[in-house]
């Protein structure tokens, strides 16, 4: 194979540029484990010794477990629900012409264009005025909100772009639709189905903007990593929460990578 | 599953031979489900605000009576247009600067990467499965005055004495919004490119054009979508931002967001409160309507 | 992934579990499973109070005596600012317990919301410095709303070695310190802000509801903003900004200085000539409280000599106990700005008037907008 397969020479700045652009990127990130390590309470420079004392820590702290599994909890409902709902829709959009069906899917959008403030406060006001009580569950309806859109805008393409020769092979066979679906379809859609479930997983984990306006008595974790930079005596355990999750997070993505790759021949080649 | 004859044909039921026939009526039916949430969830919720924007307060309960009271407030009141203005200002700059950043690693990825695109793409987004409230925290680490940037300008030997606008200032909103928000601008302008045809490159410089010339005359125009929806993706959620200015900004750096969070908070002025939101509402819709007409003069 | 023939070779008995687990895993259904796996047995969270009360509170060590008698500790809810906790409370949400100050009890006990509390209940009770809590506005035929929990002065955190007082006494005026201008930092909650700038204006606190005082305190506090490089009620900003130079002084708690030193950074509580903000806060009883056996154990433990002395030593926030005092000698209670007499310190500065509600939404929307800089 050639040393390079496409129709640009290397370009070297450019290549130092994305490099250092990423560099710039995970600076900050990369300091969140760097501060979890270092025993002094405080953020700052120079850091003063090496510690596993907040992490070891973390497993004491009650309430921020708690607050983590809430936040686990509510994401996990939420994606697997705005998953559920979006997949139909979202064959809706690309297969079936419908009367209405632009500005049906223009408003299903809009929350793409609002910002979460706003959305947060609309929702706080119907829900104190209907006198509901705040809690995880208003929470959920929150995120439902904005994941709902982002879910059907990662399947589209995908559905769009899908060779409807196979489902027709398998009606030609006899299957009714129902089955068609369930043996075709859904498993040659895998990898996008997956990618929303994780997308949506995490839109929800770290959402905090609307979290902020709907919680109730239980917290989710960002919010009460807000109530916990009050006090810096135990903060950098919430530093070490972050680190983990971000190991966490790294290997997951990387094995959703591979169960993607997984039965998947048909990967999206650039435009050549 | 029962033990029939599966060679047998079975007639299927009434409804199902309806839905068969109304290709119309089967696409709302797989809707329903996600229109009715979505309705339920926009719509009362935005209509609610609208209310409430038209009542006022009355020691601790609200008056229900409409009126424009508070909008004619931010019409007489200077700091609200100052405010929104000062919010249009940052939200423009740090969209504007990101997108021009992020432009020509997008260009990388799409067009020099061969091998793992995905990986490189997975890189550039993963930094946003932190936590938003720590990645802002650490920003002050980077920025401040015993932080990263100017403890190694000091070591440097650049500067003498540390930069102290690089903190709690609207330097470092812009700075902090640019990076919270950067992959929502490079995934749109990666997809944009990434579907240009190549063939087509190869043509012009069949044709006798060079390198330069090929960027600006088809790729750039090409890519133009996919830059106004990165433009739109990151310009609304920083127009609604209010932690990062509370964070890394100083008194000159509150944004709409924040007075708005205010009301609902500790100046207890839901109506108030909900007034702004309406007209932040409107504000980020009529910079919408401007950037759908620059995307439909772009692609003429 | 074909769950209708999975289901038929299970039936068949000849699916492995391995491949099984994984399509369950890619459903998405173990991470749901996981919240809903046995853990330890413990009682459940319904057992115990919640405790609605600033971050930082929420840690065991205040509650040895409710682990002791219930074998956990209760429940917490936190919040960021009193407002806030107002608000919360209002809208709906029920905590058994709250944390606001002394000063708040009539706007708070005028909502309904909350009952006196029955002291009677409450073990060490007899124990509790009688000045905290025996003011006028604070009983309902002869039972206190609030329960204290800590006082103590809001002043001025600074650092010793960055801020030069040029031979000057402390004072307030050192917020305002021209030579120091974008060194300085203020605390955002009108609470502690507006009465703080009322000292520096010179304004008597029973006078603050005038308008004149009004005018003269906005004027001191719009003089001041160019000056402030940040409005924060997060103390681990102030903190760690304060420990890293990007501000050399700051209106601040007690706790922001016992954690600074005892960190390292030089920094001393100041004692201003005009007088310190002066507070008592504590918790207050909702008067619809699901769990009121536990609520009262919560306030016992709160009480109780042991959380008394850990407020002192961890926080730097004066405890309620009297017998908590015992453990420390004079001059560390005066290096902490506390003294064993808590009215020495409280009458010496200034201490706070309750206000009407009304007052209070006119001094945050001017507060606020004065912090927009307008």
């Amino acid at each position: 194979m050639a040393r390079y397969a496409g129709f640009h020479r290397p370009n070297r700045p450019l290549a130092l540029y994305a490099a250092v652009f990423a560099v710039v990127l995970y600076l900050p990130i990369l300091l969140i484990p760097v501060f979890s390590f270092n025993s002094g309470v405080f953020v700052r420079f120079p850091l003063e010794g090496f510690t596993f004392g907040w992490y070891a820590d973390l497993f004491q702290r009650e309430p921020l477990i708690r607050a983590f599994w809430n936040s686990v909890k509510v994401a996990c409902f939420v994606s697997l629900l705005s998953t559920l709902i979006a997949v139909p829709a979202a064959l809706a959009i690309a297969r079936y012409r419908m009367p209405g069906k632009a500005p049906a899917v223009a408003f299903m959008m809009l929350p793409l264009v609002l910002p979460g403030l706003i959305l947060g406060v609309a929702l706080l006001t119907l829900l104190n005025r209907m006198g509901v009580t705040l809690s995880l569950v208003t929470v959920a309806l929150g995120h439902m909100v904005i994941c709902l859109p982002y879910a059907i805008s990662v399947l589209l393409p995908r559905f769009i772009g899908f060779n409807r020769a196979l489902e027709e092979a398998s009606a030609d066979l006899g299957e009714p639709p129902l089955r068609t679906f369930w043996r075709v379809t859904l498993p040659c859609n895998y990898p996008a189905i997956l990618a929303c479930l994780l997308m949506t997983f995490t839109l929800s984990f770290d959402e905090f903007f609307m979290a902020f306006f709907l919680s109730g008595a239980e917290p989710t974790l960002p919010m009460y990593i807000w109530s916990q930079l009050r006090f810096p005596r135990d903060f950098p355990s919430l530093l070490a929460l972050s680190s983990l999750i971000l190991l966490f997070s790294f290997a997951l993505i990387f094995a959703s990578l591979r169960l993607a790759r997984i039965g998947d021949p048909a990967q999206p080649e650039s435009g050549r | 599953m029962s033990a029939a004859d599966p060679a047998a044909p079975v007639r299927p039921g009434a409804l199902t031979r309806f839905l068969h026939r109304h290709e119309g009526w089967r696409g709302h039916l797989l809707l329903a489900p996600a229109l009715l949430l979505m309705a339920a969830a926009i719509l009362f919720p935005l209509g609610m605000t609208l209310a409430m924007s038209t009542w006022s307060l009355a020691g601790y309960d609200i008056d229900r009576t409409p009126g424009l009271g508070n909008y004619a407030a931010m019409v007489e009141n200077p700091m609200f247009g100052a405010l929104i203005l000062r919010t249009l200002t940052i939200a423009l700059t740090s969209t504007l600067f990101t997108v021009i950043l992020v432009y020509p690693v997008a260009y990388y990825v799409a067009f020099h990467v061969t091998r793992h695109k995905a990986l490189w793409l997975i890189l550039l987004t993963l930094p946003f499965w932190t936590s938003y409230l720590l990645r802002v925290f650490s920003w002050r680490v980077v920025l401040g005055q015993e932080g990263v940037i100017n403890s190694a300008l000091m070591g440097l030997g650049l500067i003498d004495s540390p930069l102290s606008f690089l903190l709690y200032s609207q330097t470092a909103v812009t700075i902090v919004l640019a990076h919270s928000w950067a992959a929502f601008a490079i995934l749109p302008i990666y997809v944009s490119l990434e579907k240009i045809n190549r063939s087509w490159l190869e043509a012009a410089a069949d044709l006798g054009d060079g390198p330069v010339r090929r960027f600006w005359r088809i790729t750039f125009p090409l890519s133009l979508p996919g830059v106004v929806a990165a433009f739109i993706l990151m310009f609304v959620p920083t127009m609604g931002e209010y932690i990062t200015p509370l964070m890394v900004g100083g008194p000159d750096s509150m944004m709409v967001g924040n007075l708005v969070q205010a009301m609902f908070g500790p100046m207890n002025n839901w109506p108030a409160g909900a007034a702004l939101a309406v007209v932040m509402m409107v504000t980020i819709a009529l910079a919408g309507l401007v950037f759908l007409l620059l995307n439909r003069l772009v692609q003429r | 992934m074909d769950v209708v023939d999975q289901i038929h070779a299970l039936r068949a008995g000849k699916l492995s579990r391995r491949a099984f687990t994984r399509s369950l895993f890619a459903l998405g259904i173990v991470p749901v499973m996981v919240p809903l796996l046995p853990r330890p047995a413990r009682s459940a969270p319904e057992d115990h109070a919640t405790w609605f009360t600033w971050g930082g509170f929420d840690i065991p060590d205040f509650f040895q005596e409710y682990v002791a008698r219930r074998g956990e500790v209760p429940n917490f809810a936190t919040f960021g600012s009193a407002e806030e906790a107002f608000n919360r409370l209002r809208s709906g949400f029920v905590a058994d317990l709250a944390h606001p100050c002394i000063t708040d009890v009539p706007r708070w006990a005028s909502t309904g919301l909350f009952q006196p509390i029955d002291v009677s209940r409450l073990s060490n009770w007899p124990d509790v410095i009688p000045e905290l809590w025996n003011v006028d506005y604070n009983l309902s035929e002869g039972r206190p709303w609030l329960v204290p929990f800590t006082w103590g002065q809001t002043s001025i955190a600074y650092r010793t070695d960055l801020y030069d007082l040029e031979g000057a006494e402390e004072s307030w005026d050192m917020l305002w310190n021209t030579r120091y201008s974008g060194q300085l930092g203020m605390l955002a909650g009108g609470g502690d802000a507006w009465w703080c700038a009322a000292i520096k204006a010179g304004v008597p606190f029973d006078q603050i509801h005038t308008d004149d005082a009004f005018a003269r305190i906005s004027a001191v506090l719009r003089e001041q903003r160019p000056l402030i490089r940040m409005y924060t009620d997060d103390t681990t900003s102030s903190d760690t900004a304060l420990a890293a130079g990007e501000i050399v002084a700051t209106m601040a708690w007690n706790s922001s200085v016992v954690s600074l030193t005892a960190q390292g950074v030089p920094v001393k509580f100041a004692k201003p000539r005009e007088g310190a903000l002066t507070y008592v806060c504590g918790l207050m009883l909702h008067a619809q409280a699901p769990r009121i056996d536990s609520a009262y154990d919560v306030l016992d433990s709160l009480i109780s000599v042991s959380a008394a002395d850990f407020n002192m030593r961890a926080y730097g926030y004066g405890g309620v106990n009297r017998k908590a005092f015992d453990q420390f000698t004079d001059e560390e209670l005066a290096a902490l700005g506390l003294a064993r007499n808590p009215m020495d310190v409280l009458q010496a500065g200034h201490f706070g008037i309750p206000q009407t509600p009304e007052w209070d939404q006119r001094m945050t929307s001017t507060w606020e907008q004065i912090k927009l800089g307008f």
